[in-house]
């Protein structure tokens, strides 16, 4: 089958840069913040007419303020402000066709954190790609659920290369914003105002042009309540669920994505994590969960796991292919609903926290931590024909 | 005298063979009926499979519909779903006509349809009640075990057995009560299995969480201020809460 450019590369020609009104949409921020986003914005766009909708109110500007406020009413308040969810994307839209804009950019939670140069550099990449993610400046002990799933699934599936799939600054065209709303009213439709979407696995498969611009650092807003079991299955049930959905495209989809350049970094001198809570969580689970485990995963990938349970604190390493099929091996069963999906979701969260563990002591014995993440991601497109085929014939290969 | 024993043998055996003989024609109008009708939906579910499959009914409601109808469906398609519907609806009418056969067969003053034909009913609720009960259980046992797992306890396969057999000896008290078998005997029997279990997973909770309870007591009586360097429950910050995973 021949091969598929899913998203066209960044050096490539991108779509004509037409000049054309950019809606900024944020989202409900505190007062204050709100007051410094719109100095920021002030300063990104220095006498360039922006259409700004928010769901605050507004201060008085003067008439020379090149910032045009666009308010929005919220009809439900979301239960994740922390994410961008349906409903945004949605309103995004929305507004943007109204008053007759040509891109969007869309700021999450935390957005007066942004640098102006950053907001300036999302919108000028909105005018020229069709999606543009930001690139997030984080530390080694920062998103974990992102290094550990999001993004080797969505590079290794849909061949594409921003490293945060589900990044809560984005620059939209008006198209892309149109195709995110159509997905968006999907959920909607069904009263899921706080569901996910994700922009890149749409990019993707409609074979939009995408972009990754680096913001630098900005506050990252953390959900409300961290219980690490609820959120690990709210995002992986999401992305499952997308992943099903796309299942035409990414089987066809071909080609890895050249290697992204590593920051050589010279490791900090920092006490090693205390991994131990979740080594003790991981070898409980084994205990306890290895009959749900057998029902979902291959003799190998046990096999892996009940060495995994032997090892020393100090010697505990997850090869990166043996975490590539769990997650495999999970999406699929979330497929087939082998099990309830609760209880798959909740199954999966022990293993998450032993591939921490082993990224934290690989991180603290001085490899990389981008280098370990580059190297899982490949081992995620390495094997993928191990997905392809367990997905087209599960009775096949089911343990 | 012999002759007396020989004479009520005889009557005693030539009874029962009646009553047996009146039995047997209902019994075999019960299972042709449920042979026939099964036989019927079998061919019913063939040709509404190739009908669906014919007009492409699984790729028009996947397009037009949402998710729900797939997802619930065996094997996602609900062509098979419509199918075994239809097949298991003629059995169970099958069922009902056979029973109604079963009791036409018997005279009106007759003792046994009067008693065996609710009976069959209620044998048919109880088994849908053993069905339900147990799906229940096992649910439950899973949910709590993963729960309880994540939850970092280590009595959670305890409380998971618990929990499964609490569903499990309440569902054979309701099938046994619906049978209307043993009566007083099964309730009190019910009430001191559930208490026991009850009692055990109080205990085992309460002993393994004392001094998780102990400790909250403390802190919700005990001092406002929090912990500093030299107090005795000063705890370093360790890196591991610096942990972001999202």
């Amino acid at each position: 089958m021949a091969s598929t450019q899913t998203n066209t590369d960044l050096n490539a020609a991108p779509t004509s840069a037409a000049a054309g009104s950019l809606l900024v949409s944020l989202v409900p921020l505190a007062q204050d913040a709100f007051e410094t986003m719109l100095a920021n914005l002030a300063l990104a766009f220095p006498g360039e007419t922006v259409l700004v909708a928010t769901p605050d109110a507004a201060p008085q500007h003067s008439s020379d303020s090149p910032l045009r406020i666009l308010p929005y009413t919220i009809t439900t308040v979301s239960a994740s402000p922390w994410i961008l969810t349906a409903t945004d994307y949605l309103n995004a839209y929305r507004l943007a066709q109204d008053n007759h804009a040509t891109a969007c950019v869309l700021l999450g939670a935390e957005a007066q954190s942004l640098h102006p140069e950053a907001i300036r550099a999302l919108a000028k990449s909105a005018f020229q790609y069709d999606l543009t993610l930001a690139h997030y400046d984080l530390g080694p002990r920062e998103g974990l659920v992102n290094s550990a799933i999001l993004y080797p699934v969505t590079r290794a599936l849909f061949s594409t290369r921003p490293r945060f799939p589900l990044a809560i600054d984005l620059g939209l065209s008006l198209r892309m914003a149109g195709r995110l709303a159509a997905a968006a009213q999907r959920f909607t439709s069904t009263g899921q105002n706080d569901a996910f979407l994700w922009p890149l696995s749409e990019a993707a498969s409609a074979n939009y042009t995408i972009a990754e611009i680096s913001i630098g650092s900005r506050t990252l807003p953390q959900p409300g309540a961290p219980d690490l079991n609820a959120l690990l299955a709210q995002i992986t049930a999401s992305l499952f669920a997308d992943v099903d959905a796309k299942a035409a495209f990414w089987q066809r989809a071909r080609g890895t994505q050249p290697a992204q350049p590593v920051t050589q970094t010279t490791p900090i001198a920092e006490p090693s994590p205390d991994i131990a809570a979740m080594l003790d969580a991981f070898r409980l689970a084994y205990t306890n969960l290895h009959e749900i485990w057998s029902l979902v995963l291959p003799p190998n990938s046990l096999l892996g796991l009940k060495k995994l349970s032997l090892m020393q604190p100090e010697n505990f390493r997850m090869p990166d292919n043996l975490w590539a099929r769990i997650v495999y091996d999970f999406i699929l069963a979330y497929r087939l609903r082998t099990i309830n999906r609760g209880h798959l979701l909740g199954a999966l969260t022990p293993l998450y926290l032993a591939w921490t563990a082993s990224h934290l002591n690989l991180i603290s014995s001085g490899t990389a931590p981008e280098k370990h993440i580059q190297d899982l991601a490949v081992a995620f497109e390495t094997d993928k024909p191990y997905l392809v085929s367990r997905w087209r014939w599960p009775d096949r290969f089911n343990p | 005298m012999w002759q007396q024993v020989e004479l009520a043998l005889s009557q005693s055996a030539h009874r029962v063979l009646v009553k047996l003989a009146s039995f047997l024609p209902g019994l075999v109008a019960l299972l042709l009926a449920v042979i026939i009708l099964t036989a019927i939906g079998a061919g019913l579910a063939a040709l509404l499979r190739r009908t669906l499959t014919a007009a492409r009914f699984d790729e028009r409601l996947a397009r037009n519909a949402s998710a729900t109808i797939s997802d619930w469906s065996p094997s996602h398609s609900p062509t098979a779903l419509i199918a075994r519907i239809a097949f298991w609806t003629c059995v169970l009418i099958g069922f009902f006509i056979g029973i109604s056969a079963f009791d036409a067969a018997y005279p009106g003053e007759s003792q046994i349809s009067i008693v065996v034909i609710p009976y069959l009913t209620h044998s048919i609720g109880a088994v849908l009640l053993l069905i339900a009960g147990t799906l229940i259980a096992r649910f439950l046992e899973r949910s709590v075990l993963i729960g309880a797992v994540n939850a970092k306890l280590q009595y959670a396969r305890i409380l998971s057995l618990g929990i499964k057999w609490l569903v499990l000896v309440l569902t054979a008290a309701m099938v046994l009560d619906h049978l209307q078998i043993g009566g007083a005997v099964v309730e009190l029997a019910f009430g001191i299995l559930f208490g026991g279990i009850v009692l055990t997973l109080a205990l085992a909770v309460g002993l393994g969480s004392r001094d998780i309870v102990s400790r909250s007591l403390e802190r919700s009586a005990g001092s406002t201020f929090d912990p500093i360097p030299g107090d005795p429950d000063y705890k370093v910050s360790t890196p591991s809460e610096t942990l972001r995973h999202f």
